[in-house]
């Protein structure tokens, strides 16, 4: 496994080389609106740039606007209002067939009519590449996404997970100046997903594309992305790499959004002092916000009753052990914190069981509704 | 037990509702090549109805007919159905009920009437004028009017089957409108294509009587001279044609419904 590993690293520093000739296109978005119907709103006021050669994912629940932006980049929606650039030039009202932007669908859209092949070479084919040099860009794909002899097959014999390779390939085969991926995973099986996340960002890095990636699957968008920018009521909630969208979420849905439970109203503040339902707790650079985060995997848990500073005293109502670590409801007087202990052969709180919680000042954030 | 008593009746059930339908037509094909032109015994095997079938200049004349009236009228119905068929698959969301009714009447209309309806619209433009003289023409517009719904049918059947993504897929490649048709749509649906062209051809070879009421003195299909040849008595030259009709439409319906299986693929 590690020799492979090794290998297609060295492999990819040198396509990396070869390949990244072309330069990627960043994107801007300007005062993007959308409205479907009378009441629907899609999009409302949408500012964003992607720069060049970043994976950049699109992360919301369903409805929130995602997909109709992801729609409006390729051309096949048209925005009521607000500009677009790519790579510098405005394509607001170019029609999709004369965008250098391709799309891996959700449902593949593999055409049922022409065979693995004929497919790849759709694209290269409408723009009037003649026949010899599309058979060598369409061979030179199918090495590079690995398709062996899945090329000659119709489209029917294939499997959900190589459909979702052929989509990818018949996109990139065009070499668009930016990708775009809407939730080409969703429909593969965990193991297969996460194993065509990590070759996506592998096609990614060796490219240096730039993809918009649009997914409901805050997991998968922390795993790919450079940047994620979180969407709800088709508004952007927040813009940043992973880590900083995570751990500093903006706001109470970003945070609500990413997984997190442990949000707690501030009654009273003094300087670092916070006072909530848990009790009184020291935050560092806490920042501003009516709201306090706690993440579960920043709590630590000590045996019996002990006294300090950020440390509360609670009973353990509920574990979940998942192997690699135990998940905690507890109990602090009226208020339920959740808690996430790695599972290191120390003893594991159980069920009954009066501890205390402990976390440090920095772990602490703070938050706006 | 009784489940198997039941399955054997139903089997034999089957069988009954399948000779019921095909007996009479096995009956005029082997008395097609009854060596005697009685229609009560079967006196010896030959092909002398068939030589003379093809002695008989009228009954060539009408075949003649018949083939140009369904394969012309197939084809205009074929590419007016088919701008119908996507016109109603791009428009679906839309509320088009009652248009939707008034394309798919005719289908449900009796023939006599629809024929009777033509008969005296071409009437009347032809006193005003001078156009639309019965025969061929007139022929080819009636059955053109009731092969359209079902050309539109096939067709939008067969888009409505399709992922709704691969229209915009085919955008994404790069294909301009004019592209989209000839490179995506035609090929997607040329299977339905075919099938429509053949069931068009059957409705139009087996059609007696809108054809009776369109057609000119010049202009009897091979059912128009059936009609017309039965009244002095069903002559074996009679069986021959039919046997060759129900020949000739068996084909076309089986290539229409292979074709139509394989939409689904």
């Amino acid at each position: 496994m590690n020799d492979t590993l090794t290998l297609d690293a060295a492999e990819a520093s040198r396509a990396e080389a070869a390949e990244s000739t072309r330069e990627a296109s960043s994107i801007e978005m300007q005062g993007l609106h959308k409205r479907f119907g009378r009441d629907t709103v899609a999009l409302d006021g949408v500012a964003l740039v992607i720069e060049a050669g970043e994976f950049f994912t699109l992360l919301g629940p369903s409805g929130c606007g995602k997909t109709t932006l992801l729609r409006i980049l390729a051309g096949l929606e048209e925005a009521d209002d607000g500009r677009l650039a790519i790579g510098g030039r405005d394509v607001t009202e170019v029609p999709p067939h004369k965008r250098s932007v391709n799309t891996v669908f959700q449902s593949y859209a593999l055409f049922p009519h022409l065979s693995v092949r004929e497919n790849l070479a759709f694209g290269l084919k409408m723009r009037g590449m003649p026949p010899g040099e599309r058979e060598a860009r369409v061979a030179k794909i199918a090495e590079f996404i690995k398709l062996g002899d899945l090329v000659d097959r119709r489209v029917d014999q294939l499997s959900g997970g190589q459909r979702q390779r052929i989509a990818l390939a018949r996109a990139l085969v065009n070499e668009p100046d930016v990708l775009l991926l809407d939730e080409p995973l969703s429909a593969l099986d965990a193991g297969l997903r996460s194993q065509l996340q990590v070759e996506l960002l592998r096609v990614q890095k060796r490219l240096g594309m730039t993809f918009v990636f649009v997914t409901h699957d805050q997991q998968e968008a922390m795993v790919m992305s450079d940047r994620i920018a979180v969407l709800n009521g088709g508004v952007i909630q927040q813009v940043g790499p992973p880590r900083e969208v995570y751990e500093h979420p903006a706001n109470a849905f970003v945070a609500r959004f990413m997984g997190h439970d442990n949000l707690y109203p501030i009654s009273a503040r003094d300087g670092d002092r916070l006072t909530t339902s848990l009790g009184e707790l020291t935050a560092e650079a806490a920042g501003e916000g009516d709201l306090l985060l706690i993440r579960p995997e920043t709590l630590d848990l000590l045996p019996g009753e002990q006294a300090g500073e950020n440390q509360l005293p609670a009973t353990v109502s509920e574990r979940l052990y998942r192997g690699s670590h135990a998940e905690y409801r507890l109990e602090v007087g009226e208020t339920t914190l959740q808690a996430t202990l790695n599972n290191r052969g120390r003893r594991l709180p159980e069920v009954g069981d009066r501890v205390t919680v402990k976390v440090a000042p920095e772990d602490l954030v703070t938050l706006s509704e | 037990m009784r489940k198997r008593t039941l399955k054997r009746g139903l089997t034999g059930f089957w069988w009954f509702t399948l000779a019921f339908l095909y007996l009479p037509l096995a009956v005029v094909m082997l008395f097609s090549f009854n060596a005697s032109n009685s229609a009560a015994r079967f006196t010896g095997f030959s092909l002398r109805w068939y030589e003379r079938l093809l002695g008989n200049e009228e009954i060539l004349s009408a075949f003649a007919n018949s083939m140009v009236l369904a394969i012309v009228s197939s084809v205009i119905a074929l590419g007016v159905g088919c701008l119908i068929g996507y016109g109603m698959y791009r428009h679906r969301h839309r509320k088009l009920g009652w248009l939707i009714v008034l394309i798919y009447l005719p289908i449900v209309l009796p023939d006599i009437v629809f024929g009777i309806s033509e008969m005296a619209f071409f009437v009347q433009i032809h006193r005003l004028t001078g156009l639309f003289q019965p025969g061929l023409g007139t022929m080819i517009i009636a059955h053109v009017t009731f092969q359209i719904p079902f050309v539109a049918l096939i067709v939008y059947s067969r888009f409505v089957g399709l992922d709704p993504t691969l229209f915009e897929a085919a955008k994404d490649l790069y294909a301009t409108p004019a592209k989209r048709v000839i490179h995506f749509m035609l090929p997607t649906i040329k299977p339905a294509l075919i099938s429509a062209f053949f069931l068009s051809f059957t409705l139009s070879v087996d059609d007696f009587v809108i054809s009776f009421f369109t057609a000119g003195p010049e202009s009897a299909t091979l059912p128009i001279y059936i009609w017309g040849a039965i009244k002095k008595g069903v002559s074996p030259e009679i069986n021959a044609i039919a046997t060759l009709m129900i020949g000739a439409v068996a084909i076309a319906a089986i290539i229409s419904l292979m074709f139509s299986r394989r939409r689904q693929a």
